[in-house]
């Protein structure tokens, strides 16, 4: 094993030592495969292709302008885009729904409940109480439950307590308060099917209202239940990168966005008899490592599980590179990313992989359906398959190490919270100091990462440091914060690469000019800081200069986060479209008419230089709008 | 003789072209649906290739006037027919040395990954009675074909 290198002509990465490490690599990567899928077809990058009925594919050209069935470009594109959008809502209305569940579960067995704070604070939003914490918790869940399993004709209740007061009057106005999500998504899913809805303005408003229930209760509440289980973010700083792999130990990746499902499992891997289990195995112990985003996730609560998280390793692209040290020992999946490129190498280098959620079963996982009374038993059987795998691999397998790999000292644990406890428990600090120009404004660069626009985190990192040399500090969410993080964007010294006023304030701060908030899911917490700010101006949001760049989207559920965007009235970034420029009333809508609906817009450049140019435009002509 | 030209600016690289190029070479006779679009053995004859700047070339045999890869068949296995004007390839006279490949000017003639032994090279879908089947997929109109005149080969 590791004797020649599998092919060189693997794709480009903003992480140089991790370009050089995979393309010197013996197993094939996604990066490998870029090369031999770049040709693309011209109708499906468009939106112009349709497979919706037996009479398809039919592809909008000169010649035929419309499929059989008559649809055109418009019909084509707007039902391919409510799918996806509706797709993308149920992967996170799936994490929410899950998460409500465990913290219920837990409030009925009083278990531990690490946010108090953040229990309260939901408490006083959702208007509810109860006589101890288990009580209250247990009333929080059912309130997100209740939302979630809600007919689409009968509006969820949460939504009014949520949203920010100009937001929801904006959405009465159109008609796009959310049912329940579960059914919204039900809905969307009917509504894009073969010969019914043919009204693409219509179907683009369903897809907002499914950026509303996927914003609402996917993202912001997911953090908030996972707060209330896990504890609440604290800022500090971390190691990032491969570096954080330890071949001392029984290392288990973990892939997903659900934490709350491996906790039970994650507090018996340091218990003094599971300990001496993997002693017994010549082993240190065990250790998580950190990648996607419940990777994020861990890091970004880090402060609470010190002994049994080794740091974040890298995002969803840089998983394979991460199995491919040799130093994991199982992969723990429960939802995505989880790349069907790494069961190759899992099988190669002898790596158990263990599937604690259906959806995001591998092939060649063992399946463990994570249930919740069954906890104790499952997180015995999963310690035990790992340690199998750790005896039968380690003598076989060379270690393939990258110690020098990622950041020592990265800032982590920003959350809405302890970002405004850092500022002194308010925002007129940030506040005065967009006021006053030193930061010229906030971006928000969320999403994936892609392995096109330039290559892996290129396009996501090049823009990044267009933004804070511009003096607009950047706040991350999603796989884009582990490929920012491991270009070394987040540590105090990164300040050097911001613009003159930006820089100031870092040296003075001590913190680097890219705040990381964590997960996609985090998404909700830039969106609850940018409600916060425009609360604290006595602003509506589009008001606000922020813009938000989901440069290196990846999937559907970037889609419906994007969507959420919008409904918030915000500027987003895209660096390639999502599938829609064959349709003229698409792009007329989401790049110009949004402006007038939600006060949103979509911008899409592939450039780096050219997108931050517009985006500093952009907040420019909103602080002229504020008299700033 | 009728030739091949091809409109690189309308190539939107849909690979139409090559699905029913593999279609019309494959070796059992199946429908579209049944093509099995892994098998190396129904690999198509041409490529299709990106500019690096977005858009397409889309590479076909060009059965040249002064064809390379016959000059440098040293078995005989490439020959120009002296009626079409077009390249036709007798792989049992095909002596493996692929110096056609070599020779090729626009690189379009692949050696054959399952045999290893052969080449795959356009037929011009000698075949058929219609146009090349790569020709008939094309909705761009990417590639077309016309006739042109052929002075026999020096």
């Amino acid at each position: 094993m590791f004797e020649s290198c599998y092919g060189c002509a693997t794709c480009a990465s903003a992480d140089k030592p991790l370009e050089e490490f995979i393309a010197k690599l013996p197993m094939q990567t996604s990066h490998h495969r870029v090369d031999t899928q770049e040709t693309k077809c011209g109708f499906g990058l468009q939106g112009g292709c349709c497979r919706l009925c037996a009479n398809g594919p039919c592809r909008i050209t000169p010649d035929s302008p419309r499929g059989i069935c008559g649809a055109d470009a418009d019909v084509m594109v707007t039902r391919n885009l409510l799918r996806a959008v509706a797709a993308g809502s149920g992967c996170y209305i799936h994490v929410v729904e899950n998460t409500a569940l465990n913290l219920r579960n837990t409030a009925l067995i009083k278990g531990r409940m690490k946010g108090p704070e953040a229990l309260e604070r939901l408490c006083r939003i959702f208007g509810v109480n109860g006589k101890d914490e288990y009580e209250k918790a247990l009333k929080v869940a059912d309130a997100v439950l209740a939302d979630l399993y809600k007919p689409e004709y009968v509006k969820m209740e949460l939504v009014e307590k949520m949203a920010y007061a100009p937001r929801l009057k904006v959405w009465k106005e159109l008609g796009i308060l959310p049912g329940g999500a579960k059914s919204e998504v039900f809905r969307g899913v009917v509504k894009c099917s073969t010969n019914l809805n043919s009204d693409p303005v219509n179907m683009l408003l369903d897809c907002l209202k499914l950026g509303i229930s996927t914003g609402i209760y996917g993202l912001t509440l997911t953090n908030l239940l996972n707060d209330v289980l896990l504890g609440e973010p604290e800022i500090r700083t971390a190691a990032v990168g491969l570096r954080v792999i330890n071949p001392d130990y029984i290392n288990i990746m973990i892939t997903g966005h659900q934490h709350t499902m491996f906790v039970h499992l994650q507090e018996r891997l340091t218990d003094a008899d599971v300990v001496a289990r993997a002693q017994a195995a010549g082993a240190k112990g065990f250790k998580l490592v950190g990648c996607t985003c419940v990777g994020q996730d861990l890091q970004l609560r880090g402060a609470h599980y010190t002994e049994i998280f080794d740091g974040h390793a890298g995002n969803n692209y840089t998983s394979e590179a991460i199995l491919a040290t040799g130093a994991i020992d199982a992969v723990l999946s429960e939802f995505n990313c989880t790349l069907p490129g790494i069961e190759p190498i899992c099988d190669e280098l002898l790596i158990k992989q263990i599937c604690i959620d259906d959806v995001a079963k591998k092939a060649n996982a063992e399946l463990k359906p994570f249930v919740f009374a069954e906890r104790e038993k499952l997180s015995n059987e999963i310690i035990d398959a790992i340690i199998a795998a750790y005896k039968q691999r380690r003598p076989r397998v060379k270690m393939n190490l990258m110690p020098d790999h990622g950041y020592e000292n990265t800032l982590t644990g920003v959350s809405e919270v302890s970002l405004k406890k850092f500022l002194g428990g308010n925002w007129k600090p940030l506040i005065d100091l967009i006021v006053s120009g030193k930061i010229k404004g906030v971006a928000g660069v969320v999403g994936c990462s892609s392995l096109v626009s330039g290559g892996h985190d290129v396009l996501t990192v090049s823009l990044v440091k267009e933004l804070i040399a511009r003096d607009i500090i950047v706040l991350t969410a999603g796989c884009s914060s582990g490929g920012i993080e491991n270009c070394g964007l987040m540590v105090a010294e990164a300040a050097e690469l911001a613009g003159p006023g930006l820089r100031a304030v870092c040296r003075q701060l001590g913190i680097p000019p890219v705040l990381n908030f964590g997960p996609c899911l985090a998404i909700g917490r830039l969106e609850i800081v940018a409600t916060e700010l425009a609360e604290a101006i006595g602003i509506d949001m589009p008001q606000l200069p922020l813009v938000l760049s989901a440069a290196q989207w990846l999937e559907e559920q970037a889609l419906a986060d994007g969507c959420f965007g919008l409904a918030l009235g915000l500027p987003l970034h895209l660096g390639l479209p999502p599938f829609v420029t064959a349709s003229k009333v698409a792009v007329q809508v989401l790049t110009e008419d949004m402006k007038n609906l939600t006060g949103g817009q979509i911008i899409i450049n592939s450039d780096a230089k050219e997108s931050a140019d517009i985006l500093e435009k952009i907040i420019m002509e909103k602080r002229a709008g504020l008299k700033i | 003789m009728k030739r091949i030209f091809i409109d690189q600016e309308k190539c939107d690289g849909c690979k139409n072209c090559s699905f029913a190029c593999m279609q019309a070479h494959r070796q059992t006779p199946g429908t579209v649906y049944d093509l099995d679009l892994l098998d190396p053995k129904n690999e198509a004859r041409h490529s299709i290739v990106t500019n690096g700047k977005g858009g397409y070339v889309p590479v076909f045999c060009r059965h040249c006037a002064v064809p390379d890869c016959a000059g440098a068949c040293m078995s005989g296995a490439l020959k120009k027919d002296p009626e079409t004007g077009h390249i036709q390839y007798d792989e049992k006279r095909c002596g493996t040395c692929f110096m056609c490949v070599m020779s090729c000017p626009y690189g379009n003639i692949k050696p054959d990954r399952v045999s290893r032994t052969k080449i795959l090279k356009c037929d011009f879908c000698v075949n058929d009675k219609e146009e090349p089947n790569c020709v008939k997929s094309c909705p761009k109109k990417a590639i077309h074909v016309e006739e042109v005149v052929w002075e026999a080969a020096v």
